[in-house]
């Protein structure tokens, strides 16, 4: 059973949950997933870790509220439990290395990102954060994770919007003013994944990207989340979830993702009946 | 030599006494050889194939009490039986049939159990015409072999869903005696054996289970209308009964290593890690969106019932003309699996004939009643898709059988020259799996095959590291439920001494 300890809406469309998972809090490195299964009739989707307490047992998620699975599991409340979870998964990326690292992070990426600011900082590297976000309301966990980065830089779109730049500029203007970072490391959105991807492409400079596509199993035996990384073909639950960005089929993955975009959108109007038949 | 050389050590002498008690003796004398010859093989009630096209309820509605004992009556209870020799775990087939024929359903389940954890799904999923039923002495006799399968289906069914769960578990058997824990990965069907014959060695068995539901292949492979889900669920319970202890969503060599394990208490190690790693074609277009790897559509489907989407949330393509490519079990679940939901055409497109077809004749039977397309000596080169990245269709090209290959079956030849286009919006790739290198390949020392397959001594499977064992799939690629289930029987015999001796 992992029951849920708290539940909380960090900002607009963005939930914490923190469940009851012991052996998954004691195995945990940063930049890991699990697999979650809402209620008996749900699907498995994999979502980032973004926290974890080895002592007390639990994990943290933070997710953003999309679809029918996620809705399910922003409703619930503490004493609740999820059908399934299970983890850790994916690779851990390597922490230690030369130089500096920036680590940009949008919606819930900035949770996601949260442990391997900790663990880059625990290996001794320099670490630069880059939240985005919509507005500056949109922006959490902000004390939390000034505490292991030496920078902590925010971008937002009404700043993008006013200023003129275009996102390639304003994140080319981070990367000159900080000659010594050597690696780039992206988590969030589809889109802020490929906008990052373009603005480092060319500049010689390493970017990972953790990759988020459609999952059921997360252990490597389905295939579904295959990518492909410089023509070859990847699972991204064992092989990723973080890749290369300049060698990802971006095309492909963005087709990928919408495998069953309108079977979702039927199961979310499915989901909004039944919470609405609930309150009546 | 003589069809019982082929059996075990003691074996022999085992069903010589079985078959010299009074019972039988009596049993033998009520019915003629002749009388028992000119009985026809009861078939087995099915669906109607324009019904069950339309429903996931399984195909064989299993026999009536009656057919099951006119069948067993069939078995002519021979000296020296071909079928238990055929059979991976050799259960001692004329007991159980004699059993029923004396309509003593409790005792025939009793005997199996012996030897089969998993009787209710063997005796609907094992391939009987290639093991015991190929060496029935009335094959030799000019006749169809006795029903053996459907019979060992029959009382599993009878007894284990009508009574609870540890029906047929001897009373004798003192459960958990023994202090030492043992840990098996995967709870397929090697895993549930190996646990299974542990636990009734008096061992403290834990399995370790990945995904959230027991049965591994069971569960997430297998259809319903082969293997019902509360048929699955009743032999799981039965397991659970020996006292083995099963844990879902934890995935060994990710959730904790094997050392942790080992820290942790466990003795010894069963990998039954199965072949959950799917082979593609690395053929252009394979990434498109409807092409699907046999395991995920499967899985979507048996595993998270997406056949019900969108009460369950799991969706799962719904196809106009689905393709299948590959003969096997695997490609008949999946093609069949694809005209239950919706598909107005649904083809097998196979590489070898019809003769070289993996899969179990019953099932390539129901495909056809089903009206399931066959495409033999056809293989595909290219999927197309259009400007969204969907599938639309594929090129395919014929081929001849040339000489035997590594695997004794004739190599298949491209026909230059033969390409052709067919329009298609989903295509399951059921070429076969090989072993989920996910565990496996975190072991030092752990000698793997060339497919990443772990090597094992057969006689015992053991690997190449002390106290680790390994069976089924992991070892063997993409085989069969009851090969499995032998190799967890093995092992769990092997982990005996093992421990014993330390």
């Amino acid at each position: 059973m992992n029951r849920v300890v708290l539940s909380e809406r960090l900002v607009p469309n963005l939930y914490r949950l923190v469940l009851e998972a012991p052996e998954v809090a004691s195995a945990a490195r940063a930049g890991q997933f699990v697999m979650v299964i809402p209620d008996g009739r749900g699907e498995r989707i994999p979502i980032n870790l973004a926290d974890w307490d080895r002592e007390r047992g639990t994990v943290d998620l933070v997710f953003l509220n999309l679809g029918a699975s996620t809705r399910k599991l922003a409703a619930l409340k503490p004493g609740e439990a999820v059908e399934g979870l299970a983890g850790p998964l994916g690779r851990a990326p390597e922490v230690s290395g030369p130089g500096a690292v920036l680590l940009a992070g949008g919606c819930y990426g900035i949770g996601g990102l949260y442990p391997l600011a900790r663990e880059l900082k625990q290996a001794g590297r320099k670490v630069i954060f880059l939240a985005e976000a919509r507005s500056p309301a949109y922006l959490y966990w902000e004390e939390k994770i000034r505490k292991y980065v030496d920078e902590f830089l925010t971008m937002f779109r009404e700043d993008c919007l006013g200023s003129g730049q275009n996102f390639k500029e304003l994140v080319g203007g981070v990367i000159s003013k900080h000659p010594d970072i050597a690696l780039v490391m992206v988590m969030g959105c589809s889109y802020l994944l490929f906008k990052f991807s373009e603005a480092t492409t060319g500049s010689g400079l390493k970017t990972l990207v953790s990759l988020n596509p459609i999952m059921v199993d997360g252990t490597g035996m389905c295939g579904a989340c295959r990518v492909s990384v410089g023509g070859r073909t990847y699972f991204a639950c064992v092989d990723g979830p973080w890749f290369e960005a300049g060698d990802l089929d971006w095309q492909e993955y963005f087709n990928r993702r919408k495998a069953f975009l309108s079977q979702e959108e039927q199961a979310l109007a499915r989901l909004d009946r039944e919470f609405w038949k609930r309150t009546e | 030599m003589s069809r019982t050389d082929r059996l075990e050590p003691g074996q022999a002498e085992r069903l010589f006494r079985e078959r010299e008690k009074d019972w039988r003796k009596a049993l033998r004398r009520e019915l003629s050889i002749q009388k028992r010859l000119s009985i026809e093989r009861q078939p087995m009630p099915e669906q109607e194939p324009r019904v069950r096209v339309h429903n996931f309820k399984e195909v064989n509605l299993g026999y009536a009490l009656e057919l099951a004992r006119a069948e067993a009556r069939r078995c002519l209870d021979c000296g020296q039986p071909g079928c238990v020799a055929g059979c991976p775990v050799a259960i001692d087939i004329p007991t159980f049939i004699k059993y029923i024929e004396a309509g003593e359903l409790e005792k025939a389940l009793e005997k199996i159990r012996e030897t089969n954890g998993l009787p209710a799904i063997c005796g609907r999923v094992c391939p009987q015409e290639v093991q015991c039923e190929k060496d029935c002495n009335l094959v030799r006799a000019g006749k169809a072999p006795v029903a053996i399968g459907h019979l060992e289906r029959f009382v599993a069914d009878y007894l284990c869903l009508r009574e609870e769960a540890g029906a047929g578990i001897s009373s004798s058997l003192e459960l958990a005696r023994r202090p030492e824990k043992i840990a098996v990965v995967g709870s397929g069907p090697g895993g549930l054996t190996a646990a299974a014959d542990l636990a009734r060695l008096g061992y403290r068995v834990t399995v370790f289970e990945a995904l959230h539901l027991p049965g591994g292949v069971l569960a997430y492979g297998i259809p319903e209308f082969r293997l019902p889900r509360e048929i699955l669920q009743s032999e799981i319970n039965f397991i659970r009964a020996l006292g083995v202890e099963i844990k879902t969503n934890f995935i060994v060599g990710r959730t904790a290593s094997l050392e942790d394990l080992r820290q942790d208490g466990y003795r010894a190690f069963f990998l039954g890690t199965g072949a959950g790693l799917p082979s593609f074609m690395n053929i252009p277009g394979e990434n498109l969106l409807g092409v699907y790897s046999a395991n995920e559509y499967l899985t979507r489907v048996n595993l998270m019932k997406g056949f019900r989407f969108p009460e369950f949330d799991t969706p799962v393509p719904r196809a106009r003309r689905a393709a299948v490519i590959g003969g096997g079990n695997v490609a008949m679940d999946a093609v069949r699996t694809a005209l239950r939901l919706g598909a107005e055409q649904a083809t097998i497109y196979y590489r070898r004939s019809r003769a070289e077809m993996p899969a179990r004749v019953e099932e390539v039977k129901h495909a056809e009643e089903e009206g399931i397309i066959f495409n033999f000596l056809t293989v595909p080169v290219r999927f197309l898709g259009n400007d969204r990245g969907q599938l639309r269709g594929m090129v395919l090209q014929k081929l001849a059988l040339g000489e035997p290959d590594s695997s004794g079956r004739p190599r298949p030849v491209p026909i230059p020259g033969s390409e052709f286009e067919v329009e298609v919006d989903l295509a399951v790739v059921a070429i076969g799996q090989s072993p989920n290198p996910l565990l496996i390949k975190q072991l030092p020392g752990l000698k793997l095959g060339r497919w990443g397959n772990v090597e094992v001594d057969f006689q015992t499977m053991a690997t190449s590291l002390p106290g680790i064992y390994a069976g089924g799939d992991a070892v063997r690629g993409g085989a069969t439920v009851i090969l499995a289930m032998g190799d967890g029987r093995r092992a769990a015999r092997a982990i005996d001494e093992f421990l014993r001796r330390e």
